[in-house]
Parts: structure tokens; sequence; C-alpha cells
């Protein structure tokens, strides 16, 4: 244990655990990251940008006396392994002491999930630059107004992680994805506008450069001569891409720490109604091909499948083992890590509005007049817990049930709770984009300003 | 961590890819108090370190980055990201120290003061914060942060420098409720200083405004929808600012016609009244260092001076491309990432008229105390900025407060229109985010007035009441 030979994720977490034991931890835990990413940037057919990048780091997690520290490093150097332990149990002299403070015991078993295509890893570097250029080719050939790439990326990451407790947790996995993305420019008459698209996956063969690259040529052009309207209340149709905008604010909510806290606006609403009849809303860490999807959570926990909001009744909330403990129930294995430098914070996994019955485009051609909401700009500064927000809108003009002219420099306002009782139209094509999905929804009752 | 030599044969290998190499060596202490519910729940100790390597052949880049720091993997990632690009023959590289300008004294450094001592100044806060009104304030929320930042940037042009970065900050984050409505009020303060900072700001302070705010916004009513005047206190901070100008003048945007200001340097893209100015050397300020994350020194730049356009924000990438000297803006989040334009502290210089006459010219609009997060669609200018503090103006008196507001509007529309500029100047920080990189900035305007802008709010004759 002195720096000569390299630990593999496993025997490094195990070790670090044993080691805080004996440095004076009651309870332990240790988590492994390590992470390898490509990034490939086009501009006008060129590589504009190629990233190449590798992290490791280990991040340590002591209770004790009710009292919770935590420390992390990227020196995996014994000795700087030893003096992050210590860091981390000097954190705890000054925490606050509480009881429900605790780590999981080992489960009898974990889901067995595919995560890692093997395809991935074994194509070249020119095939994944050829197929970068063939998102923007595939834009920019869509229409000549399309004229400018402001950002035309590949991406692909493989990572691995490696976690184990005091309590008898030793589990590890490794998983990879990979995606696109492109926002392109459409310039007439000295007007420009950007159109954005993008798609991550789980299999490499289900990357799609060329839908892609469509995708965001359509969205820029569509856009040009773009106006605002009057101030008045009307149907809205929100894009799937805005619906899961809308489902980060929920997601927060939806977590038993924001409940606990008293900053959720669904605090004592378990068996009510709390939205409209449509709405089923869902978190599923072991959905199939699922950009989050995993066997266990950031401190061991399975993952599962949960009903948060079913026909509009609330059902439960998102829980790690402290805020279960807490509520004396059992971890829904949502204790989420951005990285090895962060401690297991609740959170979602694949978070997604349930499909409805209505066919997404059906939606729009029912709708005698409203607008179809494509975009909404600052979005980040809704508030999540009061659930008020008011954000820049853009999209098309429906009249009598068609997509007429482009509408910009709106803005609608108001409650997230307010807006899931006003849903009367749930569409039955759920689109992923990273973890949250969604269909179409229309919306009847919000204030457009213009 | 390495010596000049070792940088020298490393910059040695990567060069053979391109026409400019580059290394920045980064190790980074942070620490972090987080208390909720009364209790200091979360309190983090973090080191890092890191290197990424960067390559150009004219205006493409290649970038590795890794956290193992053995020479050995060093010279493998030189040889990784070199090959990126292509093939050039041997040249030697000599690197030579380089001494910083503008001292950024600090007094308290956050790794010399003891951890009880900070989890102390979040303590006040909190109390701080539920003094105000223990019926009303239901959670608060106080976030402390600190980071040493020691980086070492070495390139093939010769440039060597160390420098070392100290930021603090403190955050508090209150909720107040009353019958069905919950609100909320925010304040914070940070700079790159140490914790003599919270002699000045204190955390006494930051708990009470932020207290205060959020029942303030209890009592608010809804913000109205539409048209309207709209003054901004130059207490607002500066995001209108950052959003409705800073973006669109960083010289990458500029460069690929993706700014609503390209191709307009020279010409007045504003009304007379408006100069704006980057400044990274303003002492202890957020956004402030000595040099940028490529080595070059911090400077202040006009970026419009009365209403004409003087010039962009540039990194050593933009600068090359226009034939230019870089203005000391390339910034990045961390070893992690390729350093690209930024801003420092962004503000719009002070005028000549006094706040309250300002106002007391408005008939009737919205006042905005102070404005929290925005957004900008810097192709076509469009903005957006919450109001977390508002207003109504009316017959030149502020009057009732409003809540839930947003403002939209478009770049260039707007500083054309700016009518009045007070005498006043106020700062704000904050994490601005461009390419998936945070980095942390400060803004700042005096009182200025708009005579119109979209205010999205609830049109009341129809209802939603809560």
């Amino acid at each position: 244990m002195n720096g000569g030979k390299k630990l593999d994720g496993r025997e490094l977490v195990s070790a670090v655990v044993a080691e805080a034991v004996r440095r004076g931890a009651e309870m332990a835990e240790a988590y492994y990251g390590r992470s390898e990413d490509l990034t490939i940037e086009v501009r006008n057919g060129e590589v504009e940008t190629l990233k190449i990048a590798s992290e490791e780091g280990l991040g340590i997690r002591v209770i004790k006396g009710g009292c919770l520290g935590f420390a992390y490093t990227s020196d995996l150097s014994w000795n700087a392994v030893k003096e992050t332990i210590d860091a981390a149990l000097a954190n705890l002299q000054v925490a606050s002491e509480d009881s429900f403070n605790t780590l999981p015991e080992a489960p009898s078993s974990y889901p067995e999930l595919d995560l890692l295509d093997p395809a991935l890893r074994k194509v070249p570097l020119e095939e994944k630059i050829e197929k970068t250029r063939a998102i923007e080719r595939a834009g920019r050939s869509f229409d000549p107004r399309v004229r400018l790439t402001d950002r035309v990326s590949y991406e692909d990451s493989w990572y691995q992680v490696a976690i184990a407790n005091s309590r008898g947790v030793l589990a590890s996995h490794q998983g990879a994805f990979c995606g696109g993305s492109a926002v392109l420019v459409a310039e007439s008459e000295g007007e420009q506008q950007t159109g954005f698209s993008f798609q991550l996956t789980r299999r490499y063969h289900d990357f799609d450069p060329e839908a892609i690259g469509k995708e965001a040529a359509l969205k820029a052009v569509r856009m040009l001569g773009a106006r605002p309207k009057e101030t008045m209340k009307v149907p809205i149709v929100f894009d799937p891409y805005v619906v899961t905008s809308f489902l980060g604010l929920l997601a927060t909510a939806l977590t038993a720490e924001a409940v606990q806290k008293g900053r959720s606006l669904f605090v004592g609403k378990v068996g009510e109604k709390v939205a409209a009849s449509g709405v089923t809303i869902v978190d599923d860490s072991l959905l199939e091909g699922g950009i989050l999807s995993t066997p266990f959570d950031g401190e061991g926990v399975p993952g599962q499948r949960k009903l948060l909001i079913k026909d509009g009744y609330l059902r439960g909330f998102l829980h790690n083992t402290y805020t279960a403990a807490r509520d004396g129930v059992a971890s829904t294995g949502n204790a989420l890590r951005a990285s090895y430098k962060s401690t297991p914070e609740v959170g979602s996994s694949n978070f997604y509005l349930a499909p409805g019955k209505i066919k997404n485009e059906e939606i729009i051609r029912n709708t005698e007049r409203g607008l179809y909401l494509t975009e909404v700009m600052g979005m980040h500064t809704a508030n999540p817990i009061s659930g008020d927000f008011s954000v820049g809108a853009a999209g098309i003009w429906i009249e009598g049930g068609e997509l007429t002219k482009p509408v910009r420099g709106m803005v609608i306002a108001g409650n997230i709770v307010r807006l899931l009782e006003m849903v009367d139209a749930v569409g039955s094509e759920v689109r992923f984009f990273g973890g949250r999905g969604a269909p179409v929804i229309r919306v009847t009752g919000l204030t457009l300003s213009g | 961590m390495f010596s000049k030599a070792d940088l020298e044969e490393i910059l040695q290998v990567a060069q053979k890819g391109g026409d400019f190499a580059e290394i920045f060596l980064e190790e980074k202490r942070v620490t972090r108090i987080g208390c909720e519910d009364k209790k200091i729940e979360r309190v983090i100790a973090g080191r890092e370190e890191g290197a990424g390597i960067r390559v150009l052949k004219g205006e493409n880049t290649a970038y590795g980055y890794t956290n193992d720091l053995s020479k050995e993997n060093l010279l493998k990632l030189a040889k990784r990201v070199s090959g990126a690009v292509c093939e050039n023959p041997d040249a030697s590289v000599v690197i030579n120290s380089q001494k910083l300008p503008v001292p950024f004294p600090v007094e308290k450094r956050p790794d010399e003061v003891p951890i009880s001592d900070k989890v102390a100044l979040v303590q006040v806060a909190d109390e701080a914060a539920r003094s105000v009104d223990a019926k009303l304030v239901r959670q608060v929320t106080v976030g402390y942060g600190d980071v040493v930042q020691k980086v070492v940037i070495a390139n093939t042009e010769g440039t060597f420098v160390e420098d070392e970065r100290i930021r603090t900050r403190l955050a508090v984050n209150v909720v107040a409720a009353d019958g069905g409505v919950i609100q909320t009020g925010f304040e914070a303060a940070g700079g790159t200083q140490g914790l003599e900072l919270y002699e000045e700001e204190t955390p006494w302070e930051l708990g009470r405004k932020a207290a205060n705010r959020a029942i303030l916004m209890l009592k608010a009513r809804h913000a109205p929808a539409g048209r309207m005047p709209v003054v901004l206190s130059g207490e607002a901070g500066g995001t209108m600012i950052h959003e409705a100008c800073g973006h669109g003048l960083e010289a990458d945007l500029v460069q690929r016609k993706l700014s609503v200001y390209a191709g307009k340097k020279g010409e007045k893209v504003a009304s007379e009244l408006v100069t704006v100015i980057d400044d990274a050397t303003l002492p202890g300020k957020y956004g402030s260092f000595r040099c940028d994350d490529e080595g070059n020194p911090a400077q202040r730049t006009v970026l419009i001076e009365n209403g004409v356009l003087q010039g962009y924000l540039y990194d050593h990438l933009t600068a090359r491309k226009d034939g230019v000297r870089p203005t000391g803006n390339g910034r990045r989040e961390s070893y992690q990432h390729q350093p690209i334009p930024r801003m420092s502290n962004t503000f719009l210089a002070p005028g000549d008229a006094s706040p309250e006459e300002i106002i007391k010219e408005t008939k009737k609009g919205l006042f905005v105390e102070k404005m929290g997060g925005g957004q900008v669609n810097t192709v076509n200018g469009d903005f957006v900025f919450e109001v977390t503090e508002g207003y109504l103006i009316e017959d030149g008196e502020v009057k009732a407060p409003v809540r839930g507001a947003t403002i939209t509007g478009n770049g260039p529309e707007v500083l054309r229109r700016i009518d009045m500029v007070g005498n006043d100047l106020g700062f704000a920080i904050g994490t601005c985010g461009k390419d998936g990189q945070g980095v942390p900035v400060s803004d700042a305007q005096p009182t200025i007035r708009i005579p119109e802008l979209i205010v999205g709010g609830i049109l009341e004759k129809e209802g939603d009441q809560d």
C-alpha cells in the first residue's frame, strides 16, 4: 500500500474504506470515477477542435457520531489518499449532528444492464470525424439560406465507477454513450436566426448525423421573419424539447430533499391530484437505452423504476439513503453524483412525461389558434421553490390547425403547478434529450406577452 | 511541479503538430460549506490537479487533458495532441519567466483560516435571515465556497507565467411563505479576496437583505404584462449589459458572424450616453485576475465609447486571426477546457443624471431594484433577464412591489434607446456560462432608463390570482 503498483477501481475503494475506518471513521464510503471523453467540432468541413480527455478521482464520505464529512482528490497516490481521508474526518468535526446520516447496506443483487456498446470503442477517429462532417453537410445543404455554422459537434464518453462502504457494499460498472449536436444559422435579408438539435445515444448505430443536421437547419429557416404578437391568452402547444426544460423544475420539486426542507411545491400532497388527468411522470433508472440508466446509484443502491405522478395524482418522491432514513422508507436509488467531486444528492435519472393517446401532430391539427412553442429562453431563472416562471418565448403561430408564421421576442409567465393543471392534451410519441423525455403537450390558459 | 526544462521539453513535443503549443497546469484546493435547516450539512474539502495541452494549427485546435501529472504521461499526451493536428519538424522551444503586474493583496488567505471560522460566517448569515421574521421565513440556505488555484502557463511563444488566484463567495437563499404563497430572496457577495471581504460585506447584512427581499415579494402583486418604460436601479446589477451587449462583443462570436455586432467596429451602435468597459484589473472584484488563462496580462478594455463600438474581447486564437493583440480575456473554467474569449468585470460607465431625477421623469413604468439571471441569443440579439425585486412607477414615484417579471428585449435596440444614465454604479457577482464552461464574473451599471421593454407578467383582468 505504499504507492507501488496502481490499484484498480474496486481494489482502491475497498482499501480506502478499510483505511478510513482504521483512522477513526464509524462508517466510511469511497467512490471512484474514471472517464475518457472525445469531442470533435467541425466548421465548414474542417475539424476546428479536437479534444481528448481523461480524468479520474476519488470521493470519500465518513460518518462519526452522526456527523458527516466529505473530501475528494484527483491525486490517487496513497499519501494524497490518506490526507484526503483526514480532511474528510476533520470536516465532520464542524458539521452538525444528524442521526439520519447513514450508509446503505449491501443489496442481495444488482440489476444487469447493457450500458457498454462494444462498437463504440472500435470505431476509428476518422470515421467519427466523417460523421461529424455529415451533420454539417446535411444541415447546410438543407436550404440555401442556411449559411453559417455556429457549432457542430460529435462527442463520446466512456466511464467507469466503483463504490465500497463499510457496511458491505462493493460494486462497479462501466458504460459509454455518444451523440452529436448542431446549431446552425439561417440568413435572409440581413436577418439571422439559429436552429438547434441534439441526440445522445447508448448505441453507436443509432447515432443519426443527417437527422441532427436537418432538424437544426429546419428550425433555423422556419424562424426567419419572426415577429412578436400582441399580449393575449391562447392555447400553447409545447414542443417535446421545451417540455423537457420544464421537467427540470419538476424533477427538483419531486425530490424528498426539497420536500423535507420545505422547498417543494408538493409538500403534503401525496395522494392528491396535482396535475391534469393526462399527466403521468416516471423516473426510470433501468430504462433500456437510457442515457442515465445505471445498475446502482451514487451510494451503491440498486436502480429502479418509479411512478411519481400517475394520471394526475402524486404518488411519491425520489430518495437517497439520507432522505429515506428521515422519512422511514427505502431509498429509491436516486443518489446522484455528477462526479467524484460531488456528494450523492437526490436527483432524477431518466425522467419523463409518459405518452398519451393522441399523435403529436394531431395536437397541432386540433388547435384552432395558438402558439407552437419551440424555444424558451432563461429557463434557469425559473424559481424551483415557488414554481413561478417567466421565460422568453419563440415558436410558430398556429391558425386553423396549421403552422403558419414564426413568432419571437415574447414572454410566457405562470406557475409550474398551474401549468400541469392546464395540460389538456398529451401526445403519444416521447422523445428523449439526454436524461429527460416528453411528447408534445398542449396547455390552455397561459399569458403570452408581447 | 515541473522545471522550466521539463515544460520546454513537453512543448517541444506538442508543437511538432502545429504552429503554437501551450501547457496549462493547475492545482486547486477548494472548500465548500452548506447550511440548511439550521444544520451544517455539507463540509467539503477538495484537491484537484491536472494539465491541459493545446496545439494550434492555423485556426484549428487540438486539446487534451489529464490529471495524471507524471512527466512521462504529459509527454505521451503532448504526442497524442500534436498527432491530432499534423506533423512538423523539430524546433527548439525557449520560455522565459514573466512577472505579473497588478498585485491583488489577500489579507486572510482561506487556506490559513480554520474551517470553524468559515462555519461561523455561515451560521451568522443563517441566524440573521431567520431573525428578520421567524414566522414568515421558512427555510434558509447558506453556501460558502473558497478556491486557491495555482496555475503555470507556458507556450511556444516564450510565455512562462505562474500565478495564484484566490476567490471566496458567500450566498444566502431565503424561502418565505405566507398562506399558499411562497417566495424567495437571494443575496451573495464574493471576490478575488480572502475572508477580509466579509468584514465589509457582513454575513449578517447578507442574511437580512435576502430575508427582507423574500418577505417583500410575499406582499407583491403580479407584474403587469406588456410594453412599458423600465428604470434599472444602480443597485440592480449588470445582467442586462452582460447579456444585451457583453456576449455579442466576444471576438469568437464576432468572427463567426454569430453576433449582431460583427463588422460594426467604428460605427455608432448605441446611444451617445453609453460607454461600456470590461476591466479585469479592478482590485478584489469577483471577475478580476492578474493574468488570463493564457498568461496574458489583465487589462481595461473600452468596448463602446459614447455609443461608438471601439473593439472586441480577444483571446490568443481570435487575436491572431484578426492580427491584433489579445485583450487578456482568454479564460477557462479549469485545465479541462480550452480558453475562449470571456468577460471579466463588465460595466456601463456612469453618466450625469441623479437616480432620483430619472425616476421623477418617468410617469409610468417598472422600477427594477434587483436583477437575477439572464440569457442572450447573440445571433439575433434577443435577451431575457429576471427581475427579483421590482416596483411599479406611477407619476414619477416608486410605488407597489411586483413579482414574477421577466424582461425581454433586443440588445442593439436597447443600447440605442437608453435615454437616461445615472451617476451611480453598483456591482453584482455571478457565474457566466458559455460553451459549457462557467467562470466567475461581475457586472455593473448606473441607474438607467429604457423607454420601452417587454415585461412578461400575467394579464390581471383575466384572473390568475393566488
